[in-house]
């Protein structure tokens, strides 16, 4: 039935109630260890705990998670957890150590194929970890990292007595025993999954009462479904976004957010391209994009600038790093300068007989990669640069982009909670194995990039990542374009959804866990 | 008859094993492995090389093609598809969960055009080249060119957002499993229709003019005008003369309509949120899904050459001629 208009007296949060979520696409499985796509977290969400929850700003906290307090040793390798004693499973049992121990083991062991949280891992002592009683858990690590504490993040314990019998991989995608907050009630594929508020729970009580997610592929008919009242949240395209939001009969029943996350968009210049492994060079190409009619005409004013590897709201940040201003005349100079000339008269600079031409993958599937590129391609043209566009199909253009068997390639990141760029700008990285697709390599970079690694003083941390954005801006291994924010419509209905810089509405605490439903609108 | 029918099989089988080499050829050739999805989904640092490794032994990617196709068809003879790269369940069980709700929406959708297009168009073939056929020509000739989406969206907007009289998704409601029987299946009508209308109203134009054209063509015949010149009425040369000439292009329709029983529509799964095996075709697709992939394309397969098979055992049982070749 369509939505009655929201009244303004509650302002107390009351259990109860029913939210209804939207699943883009079914999930692949509910075993948290073998979780494959954000809509299983979503669901897992609600239905374990991790040894550390994420706060709003991403930083690990023991608020709503399996941990009382946790110590690491002064030489960073061993964690100590001091598990809740009061925690259970849903099936009434205590949440013990060894429990947890047999979780962290679940997702080291490669034939688990836990391609999302073993890489975590790589260096865990499996023979230093170990349950010392019943409530206390120690982690040890070969090596010391900074970075290590948030991927506790992704240890979502499970029991052992439940997840040891049967085969782990195949066993476990339909059912869930997990000490979270909900209970798992029904899961009809391709359809919906129900959860249901834990009577027992142990912690602080959610509450929402019932957790329905509708599996919802195409976001036109989860548009329509969201203004008939059918679900309470769908993430929208600009389209409806410039065309409904303003209108005032859906403001009287529908909230509209528009957030960042930590994703952006880049261009990565090959440093095996020996045209490109000049910084200058790809200084020059950076002020060839127009960046305002970028955000102005492509996304319609939802996107901002970025200045170089670390997004605003990430701690990592360094707002002094200017964003390079478009200047198609100073490019040319800069290439000038440096020999490339049109001599032959015909629009494009040459250098030695050879014309100045990129070679630029996108995966064609995607709008606005390929307006991107086709605006970039004219000013680029403007400076005397030739850009060859070549859209691909999306599995080609990701194999060729993670083995670096390209010059120019137009990708985006989405960002792990730590801002530790060691995987994809360090020298050690390179494909293949690693993803420095771009073959970036600057010995002051590897040095501070091993620094903020191993640096446990978070203070120290946030120095060195802003020395290193410097650094990083100035060498240009990527043009960082954009991040363009996500657009969210919501019930009025939902009460208390925030908003957390960098992760959005949801998989951070408290956030979905604390939203409510005023008693009059509980039933529709 | 028996000897047509068991050269048809062997045919049947001959061409099934050239498909599975197609199929599996056609599948390994596309650039993107099931890793590199894995690769390109997960973000950085995440990365376990021993998992991906893992993942790619126990699927037998590390291995030569043609041996990559051994284990593959050793396993479909015994009916094992394998296991999903990405929720890992296996293929049989995956299809054997969508296929009914496929086979009901397009046995339906058949039906539907079926039976409202070929009387149409028996009926205009009788009155070939008057005003009221030639309109219908062109209004069949309309619908057949409407995009499926649009119509769909169209149909979602009216019935279900402005009126609110018919469901916008999903194949029951939300209480569908406390309902009782009666109204259960009333649960399933409703949500039928619209998808059911999506479906069915191009290929009622294609059944109308098929049907159509057919019969005017056998009209046209001498033995038509014999029939007539005896005194015949014309309810009786329709039925008894013409109509059995006209079933022979009929089936040949019939047996290319089969297979989408079994195959779906991506595009009215997608946006009718229709848990079938279009929507698993195309996720698997796009996610590099080899053994998916593979098992739905040789159940599409199997299912086009069992049509192909049926539609040659019809031309046999309506024209005694095709027997006689056979023998």
């Amino acid at each position: 039935m369509p939505q009655q208009p929201v009244a303004e007296d509650d302002s107390t949060p009351v259990d109860g109630g029913t939210v209804i979520r939207r699943l883009q696409a079914d999930i692949n499985t509910l075993n948290p260890v073998l979780i494959a796509s954000k809509y299983d977290h979503y669901v897992a969400a609600y239905l374990f705990t991790p040894l550390l929850q994420l706060d709003a700003n991403l930083l690990p906290t023991t608020a709503g998670s399996l941990t009382d307090k946790y110590e690491v040793s002064p030489d960073g390798k061993l964690y100590t957890f001091h598990l809740n004693p009061k925690a259970t499973f849903s099936d009434g049992t205590p949440v013990r150590a060894s429990d947890a121990v047999f979780s962290l083991n679940k997702i080291v062991d490669p034939k688990s194929e836990s391609a999302e949280f073993a890489g975590w891992f790589e260096k865990l002592d499996a023979a230093g970890t170990k349950a010392l009683d019943d409530h206390t858990l120690v982690v040890a690590f070969k090596e010391a990292r900074a970075p290590q504490l948030v991927s506790f993040n992704g240890v979502r314990v499970i029991p052992e007595h439940v997840y040891a019998k049967g085969d782990f991989k195949s066993a476990f995608g339909m059912s869930a025993v997990g000490s979270g907050p909900y209970r798992l009630v029904r899961r009809i594929p391709g359809k919906e999954i129900l959860l249901e508020r834990r009577s027992d729970y142990w912690g602080v009580p959610p509450h929402i009462q019932n957790v329905l997610f509708k599996i919802i592929g195409d976001d036109n008919t989860a548009w329509n479904a969201l203004k008939r009242g059918d679900i309470d949240e769908t993430i929208i395209g600009s389209d409806t976004w410039m065309n409904e939001s303003r209108r005032p009969e859906l403001q009287k029943t529908i909230d509209f957010r528009r957030f960042y996350m930590a994703s952006y968009n880049f261009i990565a210049w090959s440093e095996h391209e020996p045209l490109l492994a000049d910084k200058r060079v790809r200084r020059a190409l950076a002020m060839c994009v127009d960046m305002q009619s970028v955000i102005n005409g492509l996304y319609r004013g939802t996107a901002r600038a970025m200045n170089g590897p670390f997004t605003p709201d990430q701690w990592s940040y360094n707002p002094e790093v200017p964003v390079i201003q478009f200047n198609p005349e100073g490019a040319r100079q800069i290439l000038n300068s440096m020999g490339w000339l049109d001599t032959d008269g015909d629009g494009i600079l040459d250098k030695n007989g050879k014309p100045f031409s990129v070679e630029m993958i996108i995966a064609g599937g995607s709008s606005t990669s390929v307006a991107f590129t086709q605006l970039y391609q004219a000013e680029l043209k403007k400076a005397g640069i030739d850009l060859k566009i070549s859209p691909l199909d999306g599995g080609a253009y990701i194999q060729r982009l993670v083995s670096g068997n390209f010059q120019a390639a137009y990708a985006s990141w989405d960002l792990d909670p730590d801002p530790d760029p060691n995987a994809i700008y360090h020298s050690s990285q390179f494909p293949p194995g690693g993803q420095n697709f771009v073959f970036y390599k600057n010995p002051a970079a590897d040095a501070l990039i091993d620094q903020g690694r191993h640096e446990l003083d978070h203070a120290k941390r946030v120095a060195i990542y802003r020395q290193l954005h410097a650094l990083l801006a100035d060498d240009q291994p990527y043009t960082w374009t954009v991040q363009v924010s996500l657009k969210w419509a919501l019930t009025k209905r939902i009460r208390n959804a925030k908003v957390s810089p960098g992760w959005g509405l949801f998989l951070w605490y408290p956030g979905e866990l604390d939203w409510w439903i005023p008693k009059s609108q509980q039933t529709k | 008859m028996l000897t047509y029918v068991v050269r048809r099989l062997l045919y049947g089988v001959l061409t099934f094993f050239g498909i599975t080499i197609a199929i599996f050829v056609l599948v390994h050739s596309v650039p993107g492995d099931p890793v590199s999805f894995y690769i390109g989904s997960h973000g950085m640092g995440a990365l376990s090389h021993a998992a991906l490794d893992e993942i790619r032994r126990e699927h037998h990617l590390d291995q030569p093609i043609p041996q990559q196709y051994g284990w593959w068809l050793r396993g479909i003879v015994t009916f094992d598809f394998g296991t999903s790269f990405i929720n890992h369940r296996p293929v049989t069980a995956l299809i054997a969960e969508k296929l009914p709700s496929t086979f009901m929406l397009n046995l339906v959708a058949f039906l539907v055009a079926a039976l409202i297009g070929v009387p149409i168009g028996l009926w205009s073939a009788t009155r070939s080249g008057r005003t009221s056929e030639r309109a219908s020509g062109v209004a069949f000739f309309l619908l057949y060119s409407l995009p499926s989406f649009w119509v769909a969206l169209l149909l979602m907007q009216l019935f279900s957002v402005h009126f609110h009289i018919l469901p916008l998704f999903g194949m029951t409601s939300d209480d569908y499993l406390d309902r009782g029987l009666t109204s259960k299946v009333a649960d399933r009508a409703m949500h039928l229709i619209l998808p059911v209308v999506t479906l069915a109203y191009a290929q009622m134009a294609i059944y109308a003019r098929f049907s159509k054209s057919a019969l005017t063509e056998v009209i046209r015949q001498d033995f038509i005008t014999t029939a007539r010149a005896k005194g015949a009425t014309s309810a009786a040369v329709l039925w008894h003369h013409a109509l059995r000439n006209a079933l022979i292009p009929l089936i040949t329709l019939l047996g290319l309509t089969l297979p989408y029983l079994v195959s779906g529509s991506v595009i009215v799964e997608e946006i009718f949120q229709w848990d079938g095996i279009g929507r698993l075709y195309f996720d698997a697709i796009s996610t590099r899904d080899y053994p998916t992939i593979l098992g739905l394309s040789v159940a599409t397969a199997v299912a086009t050459l069992f049509a192909s098979l049926l539609a040659d055992i019809l031309y046999a049982v309506a024209d005694p001629r095709i027997r006689l070749e056979g023998k």
